[in-house]
């Protein structure tokens, strides 16, 4: 009975898909994708972040397609990702190369290079700007130009392409335990399905494109006593990445361009056994992520410092944490609840009524 | 010049410059295209600061061409969806595999590129450096 519907369905179909386009043309407004790229930073570095395909054009043109909605952004560009051929990989990519424009630290008020502010949306009042609905392009022109005609110092001393970790303090110290580098390569989950337990390289890489509510939420639950990782924040650090590939055998670098990151370092206080006493250390919480998405990144230390740490608890929880914040994963089984389910619908339904009429039978 | 800087050059601040060697060394070479520009991905390995371990953060979309010019391959890479640069990273890259007279000519140039990535930088610094918070001046 569920599918006698399919040929009328398909007509159906066909006229959803031109209301679905006449929702987004029917005001007679336009926007192009351009404007969207240049206006629109935080939806792109989100769509970005949680997609794992980093393209500001593309992210625009699938914010303009799905008309602002992110689920269907993200769905759009990791199909689009999944046609294209992988070319390259790069090589090893360290924030400490990043050209920052943005690094804090709740944890120490003096830090080699200071605090640098950036730009951030944490210093407004949260008031709506009620100037903007008549902002005009000219009105954009002249706020750029005196921006620009602002007085700045005519050097600066400030290291932004070689600015020291914070964390850097703490490892002098001896309050932080020191890891030698491993150049192990990472496992990688868009070409093996993830198993459990799962490698460190997979956990960082499925948090990195978590759905960016979810990761957050998972993060604050942890915060809130369903977990036992509580992080002083470290460092937050926004930039330019450069990124960089090795094209032959001698493994000469060659420069594609830059990405703008977001990466965290938290302070997690942990108790560690030193000679047979009981000592109380840092653990690091890493988060990373595209574009600039600060609590994402800060929510994903806490979640990546919650599964080192193993325990019955949701957060600290592999298999409930990894295979519940993908966006992708988790919205395309939601929705797919829409779908039709005559079939089976049919059958509960039968079984129900069965076993009504023979409970009214037995009585 | 070592090729990293060569492209960081040309790609940030030399597109235009970029594009001029190409044309000069195409109408005084034949220069063969051995791979039309094509989209694809280059997937990214980040080292992570906690445990100095290496994991994948995501792809980046690219644009990659290859030529050939005389005996020498070049290839050119560049993000996003850029088919002109693309070619022109590629062939200024064969011209300097095959030495060409040329690429001594362009020297200069680069060295114009170079002052002038300096100087976008030292803008955006000076910039910068006026959100660093002083802590001695603020009123408490």
């Amino acid at each position: 009975m569920g599918y006698v519907a399919v040929t009328g369905g398909q007509e159906a179909i066909e006229a959803s898909l031109q209301h679905l386009t006449y929702e987004r043309i029917k005001e007679g407004k336009f926007i192009d994708v351009e404007s969207i790229k240049a206006t629109m930073r935080g939806f792109l570095d989100q769509v970005m972040s949680e997609s794992s395909l980093y393209s500001e054009r593309l992210a625009a043109l699938a914010m303009k397609q799905s008309e602002g909605n992110v689920e269907e952004a993200v769905f759009l560009l990791r199909a689009h990702r999944s046609t294209l051929p992988r070319l390259y990989y790069s090589t090893v990519t360290d924030a400490r190369d990043m050209f920052v424009i943005r690094r804090i630290s709740a944890s120490f008020k003096d830090i080699p290079g200071g605090q640098i502010l950036g730009a951030s949306h944490d210093y407004l009042h949260r008031l709506l700007d009620f100037s903007l609905v008549e902002e005009t392009e000219q009105d954009v022109l002249r706020k750029k130009a005196e921006f620009e005609a602002i007085e700045v110092p005519e050097e600066s001393s400030l290291p932004l392409e070689k600015l020291p970790k914070v964390m850097d303090y703490l490892r002098k110290e001896g309050l932080i335990n020191e890891f030698p580098l491993n150049d192990e390569e990472p496992d990688d989950i868009t070409k093996e399905s993830l198993t459990f337990p799962s490698s460190r390289s997979e956990r960082l890489q499925i948090l990195t494109r978590g759905q960016t509510g979810t990761v957050t939420s998972l993060g604050y639950a942890g915060l809130r006593g369903y977990g036992s990782s509580h992080p002083n924040v470290g460092e937050v650090r926004v930039g330019y990445q450069p990124i960089h590939i090795a094209l032959d055998e001698e493994g000469e670098e060659y420069y594609i361009g830059s990405i703008k990151l977001t990466e965290v370092e938290s302070f997690i206080p942990a108790n560690v056994s030193e000679d047979g006493k009981e000592v109380l250390e840092f653990d690091i919480g890493y988060g990373a992520c595209f574009g600039q998405n600060e609590t994402k990144a800060i929510a994903m230390s806490i979640l990546d410092h919650a599964l080192e740490n193993p325990e019955k608890i949701p957060i600290h929880d592999e298999e409930f944490v990894l295979l519940h914040v993908d966006t992708v994963e988790s919205t395309g089984f939601i929705s797919h609840l829409k779908l039709p389910h005559y079939v089976t619908f049919q059958s509960k339904l039968e079984q129900i009524r069965k076993i009504k009429r023979e409970g009214v039978t037995n009585e | 010049m070592k090729r990293a800087l060569r492209t960081k050059l040309l790609i940030e601040v030399g597109r235009n410059e970029a594009i001029q060697f190409a044309n000069e060394i195409s109408t005084k070479y034949q220069v063969e295209e051995i791979q039309a520009p094509k989209l694809g991905l280059t997937m990214i390995k980040m080292r992570e600061s906690a445990q100095q371990s290496l994991f994948y953060i995501g792809e980046v979309l690219v644009t990659e061409t290859k030529v050939k010019i005389v005996e020498s391959f070049g290839i050119g890479v560049v993000m996003e969806d850029d088919e002109g640069l693309s070619r022109a990273l590629a062939i200024v890259d064969a011209a300097y595999k095959e030495n060409l007279p040329e690429t001594q000519n362009w020297q200069g140039e680069f060295e114009k590129l170079e002052q002038r990535y300096q100087q976008q930088l030292q803008q955006l610094k000076c910039s910068i450096e006026r959100t660093k918070v002083n802590f001695e001046t603020m009123k408490i």
